[in-house]
């Protein structure tokens, strides 16, 4: 098919990207601002950076947020894949029920979520913390990896188990042996994104965080409401360099499980 | 295709005893089925429970059925909250439509190395802390912020512009937040069209915008009311967007409902709230689905 784009297109492209990612180069620019306010730029300095490796507050909530987030992502991880690779073998019916339950949470305006969570986890007497944060994050990730490893599911080839099976390989052999080693870059991906939206997210965790386990994000935004320091700035770019780390290292993941892959 | 057919024949021979069988195949389903059920479900019925109930002067919940949270919730200060809320998502709505159908149909018409970079572009966002990205336009827009510094450099204004806390930035904002979504649900409807209808269409003499407002726009507003869903839900939820942007000068559902629950410490009524906004979601949710549903049936006919 050829191509068609014409030179206005092209440029209107080329603003909205521009648009899109100034605001981000903006609060990474600022960070490295000698003077505490935006109204000048007064020269290059790490001070702000300094600063934030001395504040114990926001290292203690980091801490908390890197737990919740990876706790997060293997809940997450097991429990998406469980029901996808389920999904395989249930009537059209189910899957279709499996599938409505897991827009669920995404349906759900995060206020709602989390103002309801709120209350019935008060409602058990659940304690407030790493358990009810690990428990609500992981309602929004799941689905996340459920789609992204049933789309891959999908291209495999069917007779690939078909033959394990016929070979004598028993149904969970073959889903052990076979499935999750075909699935498994899904799998890391997903379990990725998790890391990453559970890190960022800020509604949910402010209703679930306990006296004494405050997220990064509802840290950071309280910090954000008092007032504009370079401090958040630097904050928020290292939190960004953490994510592209990440993103970096799954398509270091992917490139690497691709030629071996059968399908 | 083997598998599928064996299926069936298995399907066949397990006919007479459909149920058990049926059973037997779902059963590991209901544990997922129980897990939502449990964290999503329950929850959901309990706020619903609690909008009918009472609370003591600590802010504990008392289990004394009353319709005063509704009767206050029909007060027209809130109804205003309600109407500001809607607006708001109703507008990213069509903001988000109206940037970024021709940044989704553009990137579906680039050649492939070159739409890949720009699909890339556009989902990366997703990656970005939302905090960070609203926290840039404080920095852009605010008094002291970049784009005031620049005009005042140029010599085109010599007092900043008040940008901060109005109605539009918490608009800009919450559109520049869930834009991503909307012109991903578009780009995959246009990528799907058949690119033998736009042929036909020019082979039969149809223009440029003739084509696009025959043919595409029609065939795509399933990626449209799609697209539509996925930022109208949040929008309504993203109180931290109108903290910082709108300085709370317009109260959205969202802040109010934050704000019952932390200081007010009025739970049943942030739970009528709750109720109401949820309403409102399944409400534009059925317009959608409505939407795409009849589109779809009217082009097979």
């Amino acid at each position: 098919m050829k191509a068609r784009v014409n030179r206005w297109q092209i440029i209107y492209l080329s603003v909205f990207f521009v648009v899109l990612y100034l605001p981000v180069l903006s609060v990474i620019l600022y960070s490295f601002n000698a003077n505490a306010s935006t109204a000048k730029w007064t020269g290059w300095t790490l001070d702000w950076y300094r600063q934030l490796f001395n504040d114990r507050v926001i290292g203690q909530a980091f801490v908390i947020s890197i737990e919740v987030a990876v706790l997060t992502a293997i809940v997450s991880a097991v429990l998406g894949t469980a029901a996808a690779v389920i999904s395989l073998s249930l009537t059209e019916r189910m899957k279709k029920a499996v599938q409505w339950v897991m827009l669920l949470p995404l349906l759900v305006p995060e206020v709602a979520l989390g103002v309801s969570l709120l209350m019935f986890f008060n409602a058990l007497r659940l304690p407030f913390g790493h358990l009810t944060l690990v428990l609500s994050h992981s309602l929004f990730c799941v689905p996340y990896v459920y789609v992204m490893v049933r789309l891959r599911l999908a291209e495999i080839d069917r007779e690939i188990i078909e033959s394990a099976r016929d070979l004598g390989a028993t149904k969970w052999q073959a889903i052990r042996t076979i499935v999750l080693p075909l699935v498994m870059p899904s799998i890391i991906t997903s379990a990725l994104l998790a890391i990453a939206m559970s890190l960022d997210d800020v509604v949910i965790s402010t209703y679930m965080s306990g006296p004494r386990a405050t997220t990064l994000p509802v840290h950071i935004f309280s910090m954000m409401r008092v007032g504009v320091t370079p401090k958040v700035n630097a904050l928020c770019t290292l939190i960004l360099l953490g994510t592209f780390l990440i993103i970096g290292l799954n398509q270091f993941v992917n490139i690497k499980s691709k030629p071996k892959g059968v399908v | 295709m083997k598998g599928g057919i064996s299926a069936k024949a298995g399907g066949a021979g397990g006919a007479k005893r459909g149920g058990l069988e049926a059973l037997r195949q779902n059963v590991l389903a209901f544990p997922i089925l129980a897990w939502f059920g449990l964290f999503v479900g329950i929850p959901m019925v309990y706020v619903v429970v609690v909008s009918f109930l009472t609370r003591d002067d600590l802010g504990n919940i008392v289990w004394q059925f009353t319709l005063d949270n509704y009767r206050r919730i029909a007060d027209p200060v809130y109804l205003r909250i309600f109407a500001n809320s809607f607006l708001l998502a109703f507008l990213t709505g069509v903001v988000t439509l109206l940037v970024g159908y021709p940044v989704a149909y553009t990137t579906a018409r680039l050649e492939p190395k070159r739409r890949n970079l720009a699909i890339g572009l556009i989902i990366l966002p997703f990656w970005i802390s939302s905090l960070l990205r609203t926290y840039g336009w404080v920095i852009l827009l605010g008094n002291w912020g970049i784009i005031n510094n620049v005009l005042t450099a140029l010599g085109l204004i010599d007092q900043p512009l008040q940008l901060m806390y109005k109605f539009g930035t918490t608009l800009v904002g919450t559109a520049y937040m869930l834009i991503p979504f909307m012109i991903i649900a578009i780009y995959n409807s246009v990528d799907k069209l058949d690119k033998s209808l736009l042929e036909a269409s020019y082979d039969l003499g149809a223009g440029r915008w003739q084509t696009f407002f025959k043919i595409v726009l029609p065939l795509t507003i399933p990626g449209i009311a799609g697209g539509f869903t996925l930022v109208f839900i949040p929008a309504l939820g993203l109180y931290f967007i109108s903290d910082l942007l709108g300085g709370g000068q317009t109260v959205f559902l969202g802040n109010l409902i934050h704000t019952l629950v932390n200081r007010g410490r009025n739970r049943p009524l942030a739970a009528a709230f709750s109720v109401g906004m949820i309403v409102m979601v399944i409400l534009v949710v059925a317009i959608c689905s409505r939407v795409t549903r009849s589109k779809r049936e009217g082009f097979l006919l």
